[in-house]
């Protein structure tokens, strides 16, 4: 019999608070941007020490510290850690330790798959030396080569947890780890290879002169979206794994949780998250044309239409934020009333919280974190500190147990039946 | 699946509710031209001017593309503050004398209806030793000593636009200036108050003594009859700030953009200058760095700008500097009407205006 501990070890989390709210709440948050304000500058700001917010070789990087987060907790109850060691250790040990893991990680997928497996045999524009090679100056030898291994990362962030969220791991629930979070990454990895040929890579048809028509498609979405840049892609991306997130921090998984069929929820979940992501999608680029008047073919900055819609997903980031610190440091309140009541009320808190966080990064970023003012430059890219910051306050949740507003006091000991399903829970 | 009949209809419910919106929100996006303001059309009337001739003083701003780049990625990014960039000014095979930095600079000569003229110097280059010789070699040297130039016009604080402003007024420096708004005040200390800045190689000796007039974004300046400035609040590399550019009502052709870099974009200069300029639905013709692929780097983004740009009916493209080869190879591939140039004093290819070449618009 399986157990919620070996099935999703954080659902079995049980907690106790150390201090009262709004206290934890505060102290919560100001731990994970303590955090990411250390990494930023260590890894990320231009007055820093790294100096890797280039824009987008730092976000490589940042992008792919979240899924391989999401790997370690969601996919792979983290192992190759025994759940004994994850439950017996201090917070400040397993933080540690799980963070210093994800680092490496990432390292080795950047540089050991892609700059020198995947890049060197197979896409030179996955490989900085390859393109340099071929003529490229460096610094956009990896540039270019960072916005397509950040892409894979981005596509399975939006693909990796619908395994969990929609289809509750089904069918390979009953397996045991490692082998389920194997089949789960294999599964997931795959999907997001395919979405990635079909999204981005017509994007490297154009971005090299001459054009690339034997390697690569034309992009197809230029008609409708009248842009070749593979952003309009990006954001709608972008916006898909904000939807997932949404779904599960914010809609408590509602309202297709209501289908007991995992097959059938996973479906009609992975349709309705990109249902979700589209109308995000769209309406942030009508909030933006309503904004800023329409998008103008051909134009740059604020009136490019593939700024427009890589700026839809920097939106709907800004939105994810506070639906995180809502559910993390304030209780995901408010519970009392109806789900659909609850998350209304939510979601229009998650909606006022975008609105001021949007405005506030605007005013301090180029001062705090060594961005260029304005919307729209190359180097204002709010999507790399954004996914930073929810990088921490995912490891504060996930590997350091909200340490030191609650305290973990143990595990629920519960039971699940051949479907997942909580025994005794209807 | 398992559901009751209250929790089906509240799903029903949230998910009718959802998806109403959902459809609200794509409609308004198609059909956002219901919701949103028509065009406008530009009413400001600047005047006319009869024709004006364009030297190319200097577009060469830089000559090895890898240097420039490894200076600003050594320095920390294309962020850091261009006055604390140590950029290299020695042992660069294709440079001037070793020194990587050239400069942008362009000599405007003007004629009005009534047959006068002014001479407007716009921009003034990075490396003041390279400076120099253009500016003897088109003879501008002797103009700016016999006070012939009526208006220095600076385009924005960019190194290769503007620190080569020694070269300027240690020949002339009771002028009148303009530049937009955004200047730093390094940038004022360099043009009032003898800056001088050991890393990145700047300084001027000699203070401007002519009136300095900032110029504010979102309105169109009337300069000279016929001539008209436009600032653009831009963000640009190396932390610099606003970019202007200036229009010529050119009498039975249209209206002639001069930019500098045009890091606004050349379709919204294009775009404001419609919007705010009586007749600018008729743009004649473009002249001076366009910013497309100012390294040879490329964006896709780029390729949507040369589908865009033949709806705009411009007739002469003069484009250089940071136009950048590849684009203006594209261009011409696209059949865009870019001018060839002549590839003399250190501009590397014919593909469009070098270094003394001239081109007249009227």
């Amino acid at each position: 019999m399986n157990t919620l501990r070996n099935h999703m070890w954080l659902e079995s989390r049980l907690f106790e608070d150390k201090m009262s709210q709004p206290a934890r709440g505060i102290l919560g948050v100001l731990v994970s941007f303590i955090m990411f304000y250390v990494l930023w500058w260590v890894f990320m700001d231009v007055r820093g020490i790294m100096k890797w917010y280039t824009p987008q070789y730092g976000y490589m990087y940042i992008r792919w510290i979240l899924i391989v987060a999401i790997w370690q907790a969601y996919i792979f109850n983290f192992w190759p850690f025994s759940l004994e060691w994850r439950e017996s250790k201090h917070p400040l040990v397993t933080g540690g330790t799980l963070i210093l893991v994800n680092f490496a990680v990432v390292g080795i997928v950047i540089w050991g798959f892609f700059y020198n497996f995947l890049g060197k045999f197979s896409i030179p524009y996955l490989s900085v030396d390859q393109l340099e090679g071929l003529g490229m100056t460096r610094f956009y030898a990896r540039e270019y080569s960072s916005l397509a291994i950040l892409m894979f990362a981005a596509i399975a962030s939006w693909l990796s947890p619908i395994v969990p969220v929609c289809f509750g791991n089904h069918p390979w629930q009953g397996m045991k780890q490692p082998a389920r979070g194997i089949t789960v990454f294999m599964v997931t990895f795959f999907m997001s290879v395919m979405f990635f040929f079909c999204l981005m890579h017509p994007h490297y048809h154009v971005l090299f002169w001459p054009f690339q028509e034997y390697a690569a498609a034309y992009p197809w979405w230029y008609d409708f979206a009248h842009t070749l840049h593979g952003n309009y892609n990006v954001g709608w991306v972008m916006c898909g794994t904000v939807a997932i997130w949404l779904l599960e921090l914010t809609f408590d998984r509602y309202p297709f949780r209501l289908i007991r069929n995992k097959i059938l929820r996973g479906v009609v979940g992975f349709v309705g998250v990109w249902a979700f992501a589209m109308l995000l999608f769209y309406m942030f680029n009508f909030v933006q044309d309503l904004s800023w008047g329409p998008a103008v073919d051909g134009a740059k900055r604020i009136y490019a239409p593939d700024w427009r819609y890589l700026h839809s997903g920097e939106l709907a980031i800004m939105a994810l934020i506070p639906a995180m610190i809502l559910n993390f440091y304030f209780d995901n309140g408010p519970k009392k009333y109806s789900p659909a009541v609850n998350i209304a009320i939510r979601l229009a808190i998650i909606a006022v919280a975008t609105c001021v966080f949007h405005f506030l990064y605007y005013k301090f970023s180029p001062g705090l974190l060594g961005t260029q003012a304005g919307y729209s430059h190359p180097q204002q890219f709010p999507m790399a500190p954004g996914i930073l910051f929810i990088c921490t306050m995912l490891f504060h949740n996930w590997f350091m147990d909200f340490w030191p507003g609650k305290k973990r006091t143990g595990n629920r000991e519960v039971e699940l039946d051949e479907e997942g399903e909580e025994i005794g829970v209807q | 699946m398992a559901v009751n009949r209250r929790d089906f209809l509240k799903g029903l419910a949230v998910g009718g509710t959802t998806g109403y919106f959902a459809m609200a929100g794509l409609s308004s996006t198609i059909l956002k031209d219901t919701f949103l303001p028509n065009e406008p059309v530009g009413d400001v009337e600047i005047g006319e001017v009869k024709s004006i001739k364009c030297t190319v003083v200097s577009e060469t701003s830089w000559f090895n593309n890898k240097v420039l780049v490894g200076d600003m990625m050594k320095a920390g990014g294309l962020l850091v503050n261009q006055y604390i960039i140590p950029w290299t000014h020695k042992g660069v095979a294709e440079g001037y004398n070793g020194d990587n930095s050239g400069g942008y600079c362009t000599l405007i000569d003007v004629e009005f209806l009534d047959g006068t003229k002014k001479k407007i110097l716009f921009d003034c280059g990075w490396n003041t030793a390279w400076m120099d010789t253009c500016l003897q070699r088109e003879g501008v040297d002797k103009m700016l000593e016999k006070d012939q130039i009526d208006l220095f016009y600076i385009t924005h604080e960019h190194f290769d636009h503007y620190w080569g402003v020694e070269s300027v007024l240690k020949h002339c420096n009771d002028m009148p200036i303009a530049v937009p708004k955004g200047f730093y005040q390094e940038g004022y200390d360099l043009l009032c108050n003898k800056g001088h800045w050991e890393v990145p190689g700047v300084k001027n000796d000699y203070p401007a003594k002519g009136q300095v007039t900032t110029r504010e974004s979102g309105k169109v300046h009337k300069i000279f009859p016929g001539v008209a400035s436009i600032t653009f609040d831009s963000s640009i590399i190396t932390r610099v700030k606003g970019e202007q550019a200036l229009i010529f009502n050119i009498k039975d052709k249209g209206l002639a953009i001069v930019t500098g870099c045009c890091h606004m974009g050349i379709i919204s200069l294009l775009q404001e200058v419609r919007h705010r300029v009586k007749g600018g639905e008729k743009i004649y013709a473009i002249q001076g760095g366009l910013h497309i692929s100012p390294f040879e780097d490329w964006d896709p983004q780029y390729d949507d700008l040369i589908l865009a740009i033949p709806k705009y009916g411009i007739e002469v493209m003069g484009c250089n500097h940071c136009t950048g080869y590849s684009t203006a190879e594209k261009m011409i591939k696209a059949g865009l009407p870019v001018v060839q140039g002549t590839a003399r004093f250190k501009s590397k290819k014919k593909l469009y205006l070098g270094n003394g070449d001239q081109i007249v618009f009227g």
